[in-house]
């Protein structure tokens, strides 16, 4: 039997992150499940729920009133803080995501690199402040709030193009980890923002992906500055990198974090013996081919795929299509509350 | 504030209706009752008018594919099939059409440019159709326009210039409609690919 007192969505996020037990497995997601249909459920479309809190707050909160997920991540984006250092934006309209010019970039050196002193109340991240709070007073302690702060790797692609940005990393390792250390103050400011506002949890995305950056290059450029963060902010901080990165998984799971955030271009049993017990895993949830293309039947085999292998934390892999079905998306809890039924003494 | 109801499987999806106040239109296939398929186009927008806006849609479904009207705000093909292809195809057709305007089924002739001459559909009873050309010996035209229709409508392919729905029965208000995209059967495809591959995040390193 399972021994584990019934927990609120929060007290089973927070446990899952901490490593302790929890009555089932949580559904947690680290990045957006927001749809366009959700958008016109809560008259909360894109680009404006990225730039308004109230806005932003609805939209976020159907992942836990609607889809029956144990966490809301309102930060649907990875442009927020790009935005408020000053790159350049395309905000698109309800069907597709914003994003940063980055053939268009705003610093070509470290010696470039300025931290706005309106970067903390510029629109677009004081409407993730805002949004954090409302969702607070909201929801108080029944479901976990999960913030969003950007790593330094994927700031650097933003402000200085992911062209240039390589090749620097190349030619000059020193400078390359000076534009790092310069950027990472952002991503503390941002995230130290965001607890202070509420958030139980920090999803901390820092795009070193598998087809452009090897393990050897996150370990040389990144395990340090992850481990700095995980220090420095103090909630759990759930690593998200996209790709294969099976081969960086046993460097990030030395890194302090609670949690790695991971793409389904990894097998869950591979990538649990990757990590050793070091970092909980969460996500896997194929977005494209899986929860997009195909219908519940698929999702559920991959929920169970992870839960057979332990996976901690359930979830989609990123940000999900914004076309993705409701249908799909409310057979990830199903499935995990099923399993748990079959397994009952698995927690 | 509504709520997500369960309305069966989602088949197709147009995120903004650029003619009611971008709006995202979804057509569901219901749960089946008596055996026959059903569908609903259904928005989750309580923007005053959506309701007469989908009303609108399952109207034009009836009048350009030959649907037929299935119970509250349902319709459904007569032969009680599903064409999955061909409802999903009607449905975007519709969602294009200006509210506006006038709303016929189309004709089962149409001026083809590649072959600068008129490409006709004729129904040869039990669901078949055969397509014929101004200029009989064009029949790699033919074959194409006929091979468009087999995609767009997964029907079945009887010879080089005869396709037939599985169902046996005749869909002409449907193969009017599809006509027109199986001449040039790629676009149509790629267009409806384009369509649903926006809205997929990428990580900065594979943005364009």
């Amino acid at each position: 039997m399972n021994q584990i007192a019934p927990m609120t969505s929060r007290e089973r996020v927070l446990a899952a992150l901490a490593g302790k037990p929890v009555d089932r497995t949580p559904v947690c997601n680290p990045t957006s499940v927001a749809t366009v249909e959700l958008m016109d459920l809560v008259d909360a479309p894109f680009p404006d729920a990225n730039r308004d809190g109230e806005l932003m707050a609805r939209l976020a909160a159907t992942g836990y009133t609607e889809l029956g997920f144990d966490a809301i991540m309102p930060v649907f984006s990875i442009i927020q803080e790009s935005s408020a250092l000053g790159c350049n934006m395309q905000w698109e309209q309800k069907d597709n995501w914003p994003t940063v010019r980055m053939k268009e970039p705003i610093w070509q050196t470290a010696d470039d690199i300025r931290i706005p002193n309106d970067f903390l109340t510029h629109q677009d991240t004081v409407c993730v402040l805002d949004c954090i709070r409302r969702l607070r007073r909201e929801f108080g302690d029944d479901v976990a709030i999960v913030g969003k702060t950007m790593g330094p790797w994927s700031l650097a692609y933003h402000c200085f193009g992911v062209e240039p940005f390589l090749l620097l990393s190349l030619d000059d390792p020193g400078k390359t980890k000076l534009v790092l250390d310069r950027l990472k103050e952002a991503t503390v400011q941002f995230g130290q923002a965001q607890i202070d506002a509420g958030a139980d949890a920090l999803t901390l995305p820092d795009h070193a992906t598998g087809d452009l950056v090897s393990g050897e290059y996150y370990e040389r450029y990144l395990k340090e500055v992850h481990k700095e963060f995980a220090e420095r902010l103090d909630i759990p901080i759930i690593l998200h990198i996209c790709g294969r990165t099976v081969d960086r998984m046993p460097f990030i799971a030395e890194t302090g974090m609670a949690a790695f955030h991971y793409d389904s271009k990894n097998e869950p049993g591979e990538s649990m013996e990757a990590v050793h017990g070091g970092i909980a895993l969460v996500g896997n949830i194929n977005n494209p081919e899986t929860l997009f293309a195909k219908g519940p039947d698929a999702v559920r085999a991959e929920v169970y795929a992870n839960l057979d292998a332990g996976v901690q934390l359930i979830a989609p892999e990123c940000a999900i299509p914004l076309q993705t079905s409701i249908e799909n998306l409310l057979e990830i809890p199903q499935a995990v509350r099923d399993w748990h039924a079959d397994h009952p003494q698995t927690h | 504030m509504g709520h997500i109801v369960d309305l069966g499987k989602r088949i197709e999806l147009v995120p903004m209706d650029r003619h009611f106040h971008d709006v995202t239109l979804a057509l569901y296939e219901l749960p089946g009752k008596d055996g026959a398929a059903a569908f609903r186009v259904h928005t989750y927008s309580g923007h005053g008018g959506a309701g007469g806006r989908m009303a609108w849609l399952g109207k034009a479904m009836q009048t350009l594919g030959g649907m037929v009207a299935a119970g509250e705000r349902s319709v459904r093909f007569p032969c009680g099939a599903e064409h999955a292809m061909g409802v999903r195809r009607l449905f975007l057709e519709a969602c294009k059409l200006d509210p506006a305007g006038v709303v016929e089924a189309k004709p089962l002739t149409v001026f083809d440019k590649k072959s600068d001459g008129n490409i006709t559909v004729t129904g040869l009873g039990n669901g078949r159709y055969q397509v014929s050309a101004d200029d009989p010996a064009n029949t790699r035209r033919i074959g194409a326009v006929a091979g468009g229709l087999v995609k767009l409508a997964e029907m079945e392919a009887i010879s080089d210039d005869t396709v037939a729905f599985p169902c046996g029965h005749a869909h002409d208000a449907l193969i009017g409609l599809l006509l027109t995209r199986a001449l040039n059967v790629r676009i149509a495809m790629r267009e409806q690919a384009e369509a649903a591959g926006r809205g997929v995040l990428a990580a900065p390193s594979a943005q364009e």
